[in-house]
Formats: C-alpha cells, sequence, structure tokens
C-alpha cells in the first residue's frame, strides 16, 4: 500500500467517512460516563442554591441552527428552574426567530412535566416571554438605567385571563425594581451577544452563560474575572449539565457509595429533584465522542502520509 | 456612565488613550515613514489579485455578517484599496453584503474608487451585492458564488462567526487565495486553519494604515501602541501591588449588600461574626479592587430631590409613548 | 406608586410629548419639515459642501453618545414627578429620557436601507434572467421564493394578529391554507435549510484540520498536540476513562503529583494559562483598534475608504 496517498485522501471521501461514522453514534448508550468541567460545575452548583422567591432572567440568542447544543442547554435550564419552581422571564436580542424556539422548548417541557404528573409552567404566572429586543447594545444599556423602562412597554398573556397585562403587573415581575433584583442572568448564546451582556450588566446582576462550543473559549477571560460565575460550553457542557442534573456534586444516593461527581469547592449539590435529567445531550453524546474521535484519526492519518512521503522523498534523492 | 459604579478610573483611563490616538496622530501628519513591521496577509493583497488577473476570474470580498459600526467600515476601507489595485490591473470584484447599510455604503465606495482611477466605465453596479441578512442563507449565496465563479482570490475581512468555516474551505475547495481576519476571536482559529493568510486581531485595523502609509492612519496605529503598552504596566503594577497588598494582615473587611447596592468597611469579627480580629488582606479589601468597584455608601445613594409643584400624576394608559426597547447604534 | 409610574407613560419632557397633544403634532411635523430640508440640501448641495454636512452630522451623532457616557447616570426617582438636584442631575436625566429616541434612529435608518437591500437583490435577479445568462433559473427560483415567502408570512401575520381575537388559530388544527404554508415555508423549509448549513461546518472542520494539523514545524506541532489534548478532553467517555486510571495509579504510587496528568486538568490548564490569556490579549488589541478608529470617523480625521 502506498502510505504517502494518505495525505492526500479527497475531502469527499472524508466527507462520507464522517457521515456514515456520525450516524453509528445514534447506537452509542446515552449514559456515557463523565467528568464535568469545573466551570459547568460552578453553574450547576449555583442553579441549585439560588433563591426561590426571585427571578431569573433568561436571554436566549440562538435559533434552529444551533438546536443540536444550545437546545440542550435551555433545556436543562428550563428542568432546573422548573423542577425548584423558580419563576423566570426569557426575552431574545440576536434573532426574530430566537424568541419563538425558546417558548417551543418551554412548551416542549411542559409537556413533558405534564405527562409524568408534575406541575407545569404557567405563561404570566411562573414565566414570562418579553419578546425580542432588535438590539442587545441598547437592550442591555436600557436594562442597567432602568429595568422598569426598558421592560415597561411589554405585556404579557397570563394563563386564565383573557388580554394582556403589563409585565410588570404579573407575579414573576412585581418586586423587581432593578436588573439587581433577579437573583441570576443566564445567557444562552451561539454569537457575541454574551459580550455586550457582559460588559453592560455583569457587575449589576450574577451572570452566567451558556454557549455554543465555539463561542465557550471567548468565555474564559469572563469566567477568569468572575464576570461570569459559571459556564456551559457546547454539546459537552450540556450533556455536563444533565450529568449532574442526574448526579448531583459530591451526592452520594447511598451512604457509602462513592459520588459521582466531585468538587472539592462545594458541599452537597443533590441532583434535580424530580422531572428528566438525562436528554438531548445524551442523544448526541455519543455523536461527539465518534466524531472527534474520526477527527483525531484524519489529523493522525495525513501525518503518517506525509511523514512517509518524506522518507520516500530523503530515499530518492540519496 | 455610573461614576458611582465604577469610579472614574475606567472614564480616566479611556480618556487617556484617546488621548494617545489624537496625540499621535497630530505628530504623524508632519512626519514620513514611521515603521509598521511586515504583515504577510496584506503583502499578499498585490499577488491575489495579480493571479486573479492572470486566471481571468473574479476577486471576491466579504465584509462579514455585522451592521454598518467600526469593523465593517474597516473592512470597506480595505477593500477599497484591493479594489483600486483591482480596477487597475482590470480585474472584476464580487463584493458581497449581509446588511442593507454596509451594502449601501461599500456601493458608494467602490463607485468612487472606480472615479477616482478614471476608469468609471469598467464599474459594474451589480458587483457589489446585497445576498440576504439571514446568515446561513447568505453562507448558501456567497458560497454558490465562489463556487460558479471560481473566485481566484477570496478576502474575508470583518465580523465573522459560524459561517466563517463555510466561506473558507468553499473558497480552498476551488483553488483562490485566501487573506482572512476577523476580530470574533473565536472565528480565527477557523480561517487560520483554512485560509492562506491571516490578520489576527488587531492587525485587521493596522490594515489600512499598511497599505495606504497615510500619516494619520500610521500615528493612530503608534497611539494604540502606546495604549497597549500603558496596559502593559497597567497589569504589571496591578500585579505587583495586589500580591504586595494580599500579604498584608488587615482587620477591616469590606461587606458588600448586592442588594442594595452598597457596601461599608466593618472590623474583620464583625464581618466573620467570629472571635477572629485580624486576617490577611483578600481580594475584595485591596486598593485595586476599589479602584473598580468604589465604596458605595447608603447616604451616598440617598439624595433628596425637591418636588415639582407643577407636577400633575399622567394616567394609567397602558404602553403609548414609551417605546424604550428599540435602543442601540453606538457611537 | 412606584407600581403605578412603571406603567404610566412618561412624564413628558423635550423625548416624550403626551400622545394626541398639538405639541406632539408640531414636533412630528418639524422633523419631517427637518428631514426634507436635510434630503434636499445633501442632493443639491456643491460636492464640497457634502463632505462638511456628513462630517457635521457624525459628529453630532457621536457627541450624543459621547457626553451621555460622560454624563453620571442619575439616581432613579423615588416617586414621580421630582425636580432635578442640580444641573448635573438635569442633565443626565435629560440624556436618559433622550437614549430610546435617539437609538430608534439607527433602527428606521436600517429598516430604510432593507429597501435598497431588495432593490438590488431585484435587480439583479432580474436583469440575469432578462439576458439569460449563466444560472438564470436560479434566478427564478430565489425570486418565487422572495415573493412566496413575503406573501405567506404577511398573510399569516395578519390572520393570526388581527383576524383572530379568540386566539383559535394557536392551536394548529384551525390553520387554513396560508397558515399552513407560512408554516411549511418558514418551520418546514427555511429553519431546517438553516441547521443543515450549520451541521455542515462539521464536515468542513474535519477536511480543514486534517489539512491544517501537519508536523511541518515547532510551532504547528504544538498547535496539533493542544488539539488533541483538547479534543480527547472533550469527549467526556476518554476523559474519564483517562481520570480512572490516573486514580489507580495515584492509588497504587501514592504520588499524588500524578492527578496533574488527568486530561481534564491538562486541557483546563492549558484553557486558563494559555488559551485565556491570549485572547484577552487580542481582545485588547482589538478594542484599542476600535476606539481608534471610532475617533477618527467622529471627528472626521480620515481621509479616505469610506470617510472620503
Amino acid at each position: 500500500m502506498n502510505w504517502s496517498k494518505l495525505q492526500n485522501v479527497d475531502r469527499r471521501v472524508l466527507y462520507v467517512i464522517l457521515l456514515v461514522a456520525t450516524s453509528l453514534g445514534l447506537f452509542l448508550p446515552s449514559r456515557i460516563p463523565n467528568d464535568p468541567e469545573p466551570a459547568a460545575k460552578d453553574l450547576y452548583a449555583l442553579l441549585m442554591q439560588l433563591p426561590e422567591d426571585k427571578p431569573v432572567i433568561i436571554q436566549s440568542d440562538w435559533t434552529n441552527s444551533t438546536r443540536g447544543e444550545t437546545m440542550g442547554h435551555l433545556e436543562a435550564l428550563c428542568r432546573i428552574l422548573m423542577s425548584r419552581r423558580i419563576k423566570f422571564v426569557i426575552y431574545a436580542t440576536a434573532d426574530a426567530q430566537a424568541g419563538q424556539v425558546a417558548l417551543n422548548v418551554i412548551r416542549q417541557i411542559n409537556e413533558e412535566r405534564k405527562k409524568a404528573g408534575l406541575v407545569t409552567y404557567r405563561e404570566g404566572v411562573d414565566y414570562i416571554y418579553l419578546g425580542v429586543f432588535p438590539n442587545a447594545e441598547g437592550a442591555g444599556q436600557n436594562m442597567r438605567n432602568d429595568i422598569r423602562k426598558a421592560w415597561g412597554t411589554r405585556q404579557t398573556k397570563v394563563d386564565g385571563q383573557a388580554g394582556r397585562v403589563p409585565v410588570f403587573d404579573t407575579a414573576v415581575l412585581r418586586n423587581m425594581r432593578s436588573v439587581s433584583d433577579a437573583s441570576l442572568m443566564v445567557v444562552i448564546t451561539a454569537s457575541a451577544t454574551i459580550d455586550v451582556a457582559v460588559q453592560r450588566l455583569s457587575d449589576k446582576v450574577t451572570m452566567a452563560c451558556m454557549s455554543t462550543g465555539v463561542v465557550a473559549p471567548s468565555l474564559l477571560p469572563f469566567y477568569q474575572a468572575g464576570q461570569l460565575k459559571g459556564f456551559a460550553g457546547g454539546l459537552r457542557g450540556a450533556y455536563d449539565m444533565e450529568y449532574m442534573m442526574a448526579h448531583g456534586i459530591n451526592y452520594s444516593p447511598t451512604p457509602g457509595q462513592e459520588p459521582k461527581v466531585t468538587a472539592e469547592k462545594f458541599g452537597e449539590i443533590p441532583p434535580v429533584p424530580e422531572g428528566k435529567s438525562f436528554e438531548r445531550a445524551a442523544r448526541y453524546f455519543g455523536t461527539l465522542h465518534i466524531a472527534l474521535t474520526l477527527l483525531i484519526l484524519a489529523v493522525v492519518m495525513g501525518n503518517v502520509g506525509m511523514f512517509v512521503a518524506k522518507k520516500k522523498a530523503k530515499g530518492g534523492n540519496n | 456612565m455610573q461614576y458611582l459604579d465604577t469610579g472614574p478610573f475606567g472614564i480616566l483611563v479611556t480618556l487617556m488613550m484617546v488621548a494617545f490616538v489624537l496625540i499621535n496622530i497630530f505628530r504623524a501628519k508632519g512626519s514620513k515613514g514611521l515603521y509598521i513591521r511586515r504583515i504577510a496577509g496584506l503583502n499578499a493583497i498585490d499577488d491575489a489579485i495579480g493571479r486573479a488577473t492572470e486566471m481571468g476570474r473574479p476577486v471576491l470580498m466579504v465584509p462579514g455578517i455585522g451592521g454598518l459600526d467600526a469593523v465593517s467600515v474597516q473592512a470597506i476601507n480595505i477593500f477599497a484599496q484591493v479594489t483600486k489595485t483591482a480596477a487597475q490591473f482590470t480585474t472584476p470584484i464580487r463584493l458581497c453584503c449581509a446588511d442593507a447599510a454596509v451594502y449601501t455604503v461599500a456601493q458608494e465606495v467602490i463607485r468612487d474608487v472606480y472615479q477616482k482611477e478614471g476608469m468609471s466605465d469598467r464599474y459594474d453596479s451589480t458587483s457589489v451585492q446585497f445576498v440576504s441578512d439571514r446568515q446561513f442563507a447568505f453562507a448558501a449565496g456567497v458560497s454558490g458564488m465562489i463556487l460558479r465563479d471560481k473566485a481566484a482570490a477570496t478576502f474575508f475581512l470583518g465580523a465573522f462567526f459560524a459561517e466563517s468555516l463555510i466561506f473558507a474551505e468553499t473558497a480552498n475547495a476551488v483553488g483562490a487565495i485566501q487573506v482572512a481576519g476577523s476580530t470574533q476571536t473565536s472565528q480565527t482559529p477557523f480561517f487560520i486553519a483554512a485560509c492562506d493568510y491571516v490578520l489576527i486581531g488587531d492587525e485587521f485595523y493596522a490594515a489600512s494604515a499598511y497599505l495606504t502609509r497615510e500619516p494619520v492612519l500610521v500615528g493612530s496605529l503608534v497611539g494604540q501602541d502606546w495604549g497597549k503598552l500603558a496596559i502593559i504596566c497597567m497589569i504589571l503594577l496591578g500585579f505587583v501591588t495586589m500580591s504586595a497588598e494580599r500579604l498584608q494582615i488587615t482587620n477591616e473587611a469590606r461587606v458588600d449588600d448586592p442588594d442594595k447596592g452598597t457596601s461599608k468597611i466593618v472590623s474583620v469579627a464583625e464581618a466573620t461574626k467570629d472571635q477572629f480580629r485580624e486576617r490577611r488582606k483578600r481580594a475584595s479589601d485591596t486598593v485595586v479592587h476599589r479602584i473598580f468597584n468604589p465604596i458605595r455608601t447608603e447616604e451616598a445613594l440617598d439624595i433628596k430631590r425637591e418636588k415639582d409643584p407643577n407636577f400633575v400624576p399622567p394616567a394609567t394608559n397602558g404602553a403609548e409613548g414609551n417605546g424604550t426597547e428599540a435602543a442601540g447604534g453606538g457611537a | 406608586m412606584i407600581e403605578l409610574l412603571a406603567q404610566a407613560p412618561p412624564p413628558p419632557s423635550f423625548w416624550n410629548r403626551p400622545p394626541y397633544s398639538p405639541e406632539l403634532y408640531v414636533m412630528v411635523i418639524g422633523t419631517i419639515i427637518l428631514g426634507l430640508a436635510l434630503f434636499f440640501g445633501l442632493t443639491y448641495a456643491p460636492t464640497r459642501l457634502k463632505r462638511p454636512i456628513v462630517m457635521t452630522f457624525t459628529f453630532l451623532s457621536g457627541l450624543f453618545y459621547v457626553l451621555l457616557w460622560l454624563v453620571p447616570t442619575p439616581l432613579k426617582p423615588k416617586e414621580p414627578g421630582e425636580l432635578p438636584l442640580n444641573p448635573v442631575d438635569a442633565a443626565g436625566i435629560w440624556f436618559s429620557d433622550a437614549l430610546p429616541r435617539v437609538a430608534d434612529v439607527a433602527q428606521i435608518l436600517s429598516a430604510f436601507l432593507l429597501g435598497l437591500g431588495i432593490f438590488s437583490l431585484l435587480t439583479i435577479h432580474i436583469r440575469k434572467i432578462n439576458r439569460k445568462q449563466t444560472d438564470w433559473g436560479f434566478s427564478i427560483v430565489l425570486l418565487v421564493s422572495m415573493v412566496l415567502m413575503l406573501g405567506f408570512g404577511y398573510a399569516d401575520w395578519i390572520m393570526k394578529e388581527f383576524r383572530d381575537p379568540l386566539g383559535l388559530l394557536q392551536d394548529s388544527s384551525n390553520w387554513t391554507f396560508v397558515n399552513q404554508m407560512s408554516d411549511l415555508l418558514f418551520d418546514g423549509i427555511l429553519q431546517q435549510m438553516d441547521a443543515a448549513m450549520f451541521s455542515l461546518i462539521a464536515f468542513y472542520i474535519l477536511s480543514a484540520a486534517y489539512r491544517a494539523f501537519r508536523v511541518r514545524s515547532v510551532e504547528s506541532t504544538v498547535l496539533m498536540a493542544s488539539a488533541l489534548i483538547l479534543m480527547l478532553s472533550l469527549m467526556g467517555g476518554v476523559a474519564y476513562a483517562w481520570g480512572q486510571g490516573i486514580d489507580a495509579l495515584v492509588i497504587g504510587t501514592g504520588n499524588e503529583f500524578l492527578n496533574n496528568l488527568k486530561i481534564t486538568e491538562v486541557a483546563n490548564w492549558l484553557r486558563t494559562n494559555m488559551q485565556a490569556p491570549a485572547i484577552r490579549a487580542i481582545e485588547f488589541g482589538v478594542g484599542l483598534g476600535a476606539l481608534a478608529m471610532g475617533i477618527r470617523i467622529w471627528l472626521g480625521l480620515e481621509r479616505g475608504g469610506v470617510s472620503a
């Protein structure tokens, strides 16, 4: 076999191999053991320790194109908040579609909870959808200046009532005077809107982020500086969250049993008390393993081919 | 700006950076030949256009998918230079925009370049195109154009997101020479993996100074370098003072009340509610921390304004006239 | 009282005239006259005057944001109808009131410019079809898609917003042909194609990484090694198994230093000590570049390119 050909494999061949290989991921087990990232542990611990009487602000800036990663993030976040009965307000800034896809996720989790006989979240009572703010900069600046002015014109449906009411007349936002009255702001994003949110609001409200894998490295400076209290990046981050939702941190279901996830800086953080834990990210996580293995193999293959070709050329010269 | 939030430090540093830029612009106006280090990606522009001319294929440019801001304006400035060379070689160009405002400005600039070069008759009004403002529709449209026109040279400069690799790999597939640069650090690795030349970080902003050697632009570049030096000094100073201070023993502690947004200094014993009276300083006790997080007392936040005697409370009639959601823009 | 204030229209100010008041109409008419004057002024002004006019407007627009940034933001009133404490407080309140209105201008301009963008699309593709240039069939597909999407999209919006007071259309079983078509075009086609385009990146990453990560020099070897470590750390199963292996070694040898060789530890070290500082340094450079660019544009110091 001519090994040097390995350095010039046609890209179409690589694409076919990837297509076949990633399809195999569907047959991999969905409960792969894991050691979550420190930033994801921080985020999970933060969410599980939030006070129940203050709302959480969710800025959802992703659309269907990145649903493989970000939909898993929003699902995990909603499941945690709903299981702890924490009210939340959700809006989008990046894209007109972003609001609708976020609402679809809430609806789907509500249906799932209804089937399981759990309490569902009602619009205007447990959560509020504010709509889309076309300009992230402006929305952040206005929220910083005066949240009552920034959101004062928005109205919401209230479950069980006709018509719409101003959002500050609802149980979710009644006590909110400034953005600092929220216990946490989570930005779920596939773009640079997190930069804007950190610049405008991170000194006013505790902030965390859930982002695509590509955006995740740019969160590191914010996380190190304490502007983000935790983050989950990419599909790995989504699976980290689901894994901790199932196993908690430093938590043993039976005394004497080793906890599945450990972290020195926290005490015992329990798993989510109700509802699903493993879901979307668990379904895709096997595929991620296959794709990355293939990527590593391709890199090794290219280098072997190059090495052999170089050796041959050297032999030819001699 | 809320002085109570961040103190005057941030404003002073920003004003200092502005002063650095302005001083150097005025200094450079009189002088010539200020040195700029070699930037390979920009040196390759002429070669790339020359190659396109030889092959009889177009040069394709994309100023990112951001709105009309400093990044897009800089990208168009660079493309004006690229177009100038292309016009001299009579090489056809394509400039694809994802934002209508950027499209409008780009069209004016490119037309102007042809006019200034005395080649108005060679200007093709369809060479600057608005493709789509939806990210992936734009990616599909531009990729199609690269494949159909078999662009010989591509320039991807501006704010790029997930579409960066789609463009770069498609252009690679047709054998185009690629010069790319994004202000988004998350996209730079993709360009490095797939493109021939990449402008990293502020090389993007240095490009027009490098290509034109205009004193104003070169002076501003020197001002930026002064700014970087100042930041390096501040980081070193912060590192030394913070490290030294955290070795000190203190009997005072800072206590923040996040709900009220206030802070106060109390004794360590009071803050920790135990018998300890002193301890090593924590990060929150240091001068550096206090510079960025000034102490806001309850008294400072408790201001008393007089009541307007002519004030009539407005009627509560819903949401009219208070559309504060659509703020934005930027200077 | 604060509850009431939150929902009420803002107190009248220069930027907020009471709805339907004569002052509001005077302001609207005045603005239209000023806009028309500007439009014709710019159209018919001699070329040498155009640049100063544009520069003046650029400077004034920028000045607003600079002053907004420099003037302290006022503390929120405890109750409506409070007088400013001093001129600085008054200026802060004025700017705070003005911000949403001034920012609206950018949105309105963008909306108008979108029309120009659509005009560009139509011109290019209708010309292509007329002249039967290469691939003119694609242009027909584009125009037909555009018309269908606009038509069904608006019809669906009008039905749901204005013709459905009982909210029956919230339930998809009550949908008409228009609603179904809008759903098919938007959710069924556009959204899925968006997702498909994004997932293509996986293929491109594979071919780009295959070409780029070669042991050609010391730098490229370091790049490749770091990439391999990070890729391994992203595989939760591999990271876990590796960690278990190291744990067993630590127990066997009693050497706790080996814990540092866990793949997650190495990857985190790379991220926090290599990647994050590099990103931070690049961001400083980009920030300063944007600042310098902003000053040059604001003060009209550039001569070429966009400023020409």
